[in-house]
């Protein structure tokens, strides 16, 4: 078996990258993949919160490369689905504490026995980006339809344009709020598109239920209901090379939207009778 | 019919955002973040857009009477493609006579200018403040040393004359005054 290596990463900080790695990394696995997380951002580690994991984790991966345990024993397995495990980072390290050539290292091993190794990466365009890059072969860029957000992952599209290793890169646009987007308040799908000319891979839309998920530590793509878990899911389908459509957000209208609707239709009406 | 419509679209107007410049805060971003990410994209400042804009509007001169004030030089999008694009309103198209006038013109004033160039070399080593100024520039605008000269020489004939056929006139004169 050769497992994929994707990297998720943005550019700016709280787009979302640590809780969109938990939530495909888990819908991968649901779908019957072996999957592995890697938390690289060391010092600042949430993958294992997001996850539920935190009590469980005995060696990270500055334990691994610097010898005191093997690869498969830092392997922390999810509570409700076996296929999935992570592997933690170092809370009272920094970012040079794990090489580029040891990451790689660590994503060959892994690649062995896994379908897919989702490598967290940190924000910024330092040195943790480039050890979170160095094993992977495709990326997803996490932005949201704000100006900073957009100029970040432009930087990062750049960064990994040039990169020969990374074949394929694509966007997901996180907390997009389709109320918003109708009154002209906020960028469509389309402008950041557009802006950023990558393809798209997900929208997610934004969604409160994300924040109890995390307090609960339960990712949302467990939550049958939720429309960003919906969204999420369909990501890790399009990875796994399944077509499917984008979720069509714009029915979420506003009460005079709905008004408006209403009047719509019963004008129509008393034309067609007349 | 006709009352119910009017009636409806007057109701409906009352709740509807206005799609006015100020309100719609989504073109807004969108139209700044395009100049952002081109100049992040392609490291070129405001001042090299000015600088290109203005040679491309000399070079253009010689060939078509144009419209300086509305000449338009813009980055677009094109899938994964950067186009420069340049939107030129041409007043009208000069005639032959014109045109071989106008280029041996600026032949003369390359020359010139090159001449001119020469001059300041020489007499820098007389150390005058302003000459040693004017030839800094010179060398970190461009490689080609005429350019930069060239297209300040044209910015300020377009500015004093309105009229581009009196063009020629002044700018012989301007060239005759940096002699």
């Amino acid at each position: 078996m050769s497992g994929r290596v994707i990297v998720i990463t943005s550019g700016k900080g709280g787009v979302g990258k640590t809780t969109t790695s938990a939530n495909i990394g888990t819908a991968l696995a649901k779908a019957g993949n072996k999957v592995v997380l890697i938390d690289t951002d060391i010092g600042l580690r949430n993958l294992d919160l997001l996850l539920g994991l935190e009590n469980r984790i005995v060696y990270t991966i500055v334990d691994v490369v610097e010898g005191r345990c093997k690869l498969k024993q830092a392997l922390v397995k999810d509570k409700k689905n076996p296929n999935l495990s992570l592997l933690a980072a170092a809370q009272t390290r920094d970012k040079s504490a794990v090489s580029e050539e040891q990451l790689k290292d660590i994503c060959e091993k892994l690649k062995k026995d896994n379908d897919f190794i989702l490598v967290d990466c940190p924000a910024g365009i330092e040195q943790g980006f480039q050890n979170a890059v160095a094993g992977a072969s495709e990326a997803i860029v996490v932005t949201t339809p704000e100006m900073s957000a957009i100029r970040d992952a432009d930087r990062i599209i750049g960064l990994l344009a040039a990169r020969e290793e990374i074949e394929s890169y694509k966007l997901l646009l996180n907390r997009v709020r389709p109320n918003l987007i109708a009154t002209n308040d906020m960028m469509s799908v389309e402008d950041v598109v557009e802006l950023l000319a990558c393809d798209l891979i997900g929208i997610i839309p934004e969604d409160t239920g994300i924040i109890s998920s995390t307090n609960k530590g339960d990712p949302i793509v467990n939550d049958e209901k939720s429309l960003a878990g919906q969204a999420y899911r369909n990501v890790a389908r399009r990875i796994m090379g399944e077509e499917v459509e984008f979720l069509n957000l714009e029915e979420d209208k506003n009460f005079i939207g709905k008004i408006k609707d209403f009047f719509e239709k019963t004008i129509k009406e008393i034309k067609a009778k007349i | 019919m006709s009352f119910f419509t009017d009636f409806y679209n007057k109701v409906f107007s009352f709740f509807k955002p206005q799609d006015t410049a100020e309100n719609n805060v989504k073109d807004v971003a969108r139209s700044r973040l395009k100049l952002v990410l081109m100049q992040d994209r392609t490291n070129l400042t405001p001042k090299i857009l000015e600088q290109m804009r203005g040679e491309l509007i000399d070079l253009l001169s010689k060939y078509v009477e144009l419209d300086k004030e509305l000449l338009e030089l813009n980055f677009e999008q094109e899938g994964d493609q950067v186009a420069l694009m340049l939107s030129i309103p041409v007043i009208r198209a000069k005639d032959e006579k014109e045109i071989e006038e106008a280029i041996k013109k600026d032949a003369l004033l390359k020359g010139i200018t090159l001449a001119d160039d020469e001059e300041d070399d020489t007499e820098e080593e007389t150390g005058t403040d302003e000459l040693q100024e004017e030839t800094d520039k010179d060398s970190e605008g461009n490689q080609d040393e005429t350019l930069p000269q060239e297209t300040s020489e044209a910015d300020e004939n377009g500015e004093s004359q309105a009229e581009d056929t009196e063009n020629k006139n002044s700018d012989e004169e301007n060239v005759q005054e940096t002699v």
